[in-house]
């Protein structure tokens, strides 16, 4: 069952995005997910390059993306498919994560730590691969580095949960990728 | 071979897109104005406590690699577009011979550094307005332009890239942005000791040639990417400057030109996003 999807704004004056693309993606993504019991709705905030992206999951889970999070980085202002796949996925596999997945005791997605987020990050973009999305695996391993050290450790705990389909916050934690 | 050769015939393979400096201030979009509608002062400078620091330090990371191919291509046309001797001391060719490889050699220590940061060959749109300043008919304002503006502005990128390779423990960014701030603080001084030998009587051609580096730098200073404020992602490396040349007075022009054009892009871009907003309304 694919739920029902809406983008806002229908129609762009900063970038040349196209909200039937995006609607698309998402009902794919949605159905993938076996989230269609839930109605999304994606607000895309197009007066900002930045590529920040927040959630609010209940009944309906509300994305608020930033124009830069959907772009193609190599064409300023256009869209990129891939982009708007990985973006909208990662945060769709964060909503299940915490609806039906054993994430209900993490913390709000305002109190994860740096490293927390860089952790589910890893954790979600693997899933994603798997689903078919094409990603670059290297980009979320060294963001990874970034927040939990340039080490061995580190490489292993991103290796793990790249690999991992069905983790619990607390199997999430014990995996030592949870650290702040 | 054709000598001056015209920024759009660059050789580039289809990884690359190419925009100019019009298209990207045409982009109504801002990270200078992003914090200003709730009322906060943006803190935009290029540091690992920020949410977007992995992502920010790749695209940043590119625009060293498309940078370092063009100042290999305006180094290697300055060594040949001169004839030698009557419009170029063959000593200036020799010094930009060695600038030309030093700048190949940093190409492909950016593309390491790209692949360890997880960023494909083209990934990011190249902005060509380096090499547009490498391309005056005259050689003193080529080294004006390219050494001195170009190659410090370099000289703070690589500063701010070599801070965040430190603070984020990444032994690999921090190493090789050092050895490459090094170089560049090379060809800086290269700059300011072949201006000053090749106007010392010549004022009128000096004067004109520190004009064209001040435009150039008004023009690297990204609509405010890099200035002494923290709402730029790129400070300006006062220390570094000093070594190479560049005095008291020359670093407070560049700051006070920075702060000029971060003030000027953010009403240019609240200019174009009220405009867009009507549009849409």
């Amino acid at each position: 069952m694919t739920g029902n999807v809406t983008v806002t704004p229908q129609t762009f004056h900063f970038v040349s995005f196209d909200a039937a693309l995006i609607q698309r993606v998402t009902e794919s993504l949605v159905s993938a997910l076996g989230l269609g019991e839930h109605p999304v709705v994606i607000e895309v905030d197009e007066t900002t390059p930045l590529a920040r992206v927040s959630v609010d999951i209940g009944e309906t889970i509300t994305i608020r993306v930033e124009s830069g999070a959907l772009e193609d980085t190599r064409k300023p202002r256009m869209q990129s498919e891939q982009a708007t796949a990985t973006t909208i996925g990662r945060v769709l596999l964060r909503a299940r994560d915490r609806l039906v997945g054993g994430f209900g005791e993490a913390p709000a997605d305002v109190d994860l730590s740096l490293a927390q987020i860089a952790a589910w990050e890893v954790y979600c973009v693997g899933r994603l691969e798997r689903l078919g999305i094409k990603v670059n695996q290297q980009r979320w391993r060294y963001n990874f580095r970034n927040r939990h050290g340039f080490s061995d450790d580190a490489d292993a705990s991103f290796d793990r949960l790249w690999a991992s389909d069905s983790l619990t916050w607390g199997e999430f934690s014990a995996l030592g990728a949870a650290a702040p | 071979m054709r000598t001056f050769f015209p920024v759009e015939d660059l050789a580039r393979d289809d990884r690359f897109n190419q925009i100019t400096m019009r298209d990207r201030m045409g982009d109504a979009r801002s990270v200078l104005t992003s914090g200003e509608a709730a009322g906060k002062r943006n803190n935009n400078r290029l540091t690992p406590s920020r949410k977007d620091a992995s992502d920010a330090a790749r695209g940043l990371m590119h625009g060293i690699f498309v940078g370092e191919i063009q100042a290999l291509e305006g180094a290697g046309r300055t060594c040949f577009d001169f004839e030698t001797g009557t419009e170029a001391p063959f000593a200036l060719k020799l010094d930009m011979a060695r600038q030309a490889w030093d700048e190949a050699r940093h190409v492909e220590i950016s593309i390491m550094l790209s692949n360890w940061m997880g960023t494909e060959i083209g990934q990011y749109a190249e902005n060509t307005v380096l090499f547009e300043a490498a391309c005056s008919s005259d050689p003193v304002l080529r080294l004006a332009g390219v050494n001195r503006a170009l190659e410090g502005l370099a000289i703070d990128v690589f500063t701010t890239m070599k801070e965040f390779g430190d603070l984020a423990g990444d032994p690999y960014l921090e190493f090789c942005e050092d050895w490459m701030l090094a170089d560049e603080v090379t060809h800086v001084k290269m700059g300011s000791d072949w201006l000053r030998r090749l106007t010392e009587h010549d004022p009128e051609r000096r004067k004109k040639a520190l004009e064209f580096q001040g435009v150039v730098d008004k023009l690297f200073s990204y609509g405010g990417t890099r200035s002494d404020s923290e709402e730029s992602p790129i400070g300006l490396a006062r220390r570094f400057r000093e070594l190479a040349g560049f005095s008291d007075v020359e670093v407070e022009d560049i700051a006070a030109v920075s702060r000029e054009a971060l003030d000027e892009r953010k009403a240019a871009v609240a200019r174009m996003q009220a405009a867009a907003t009507l549009a849409g309304a």
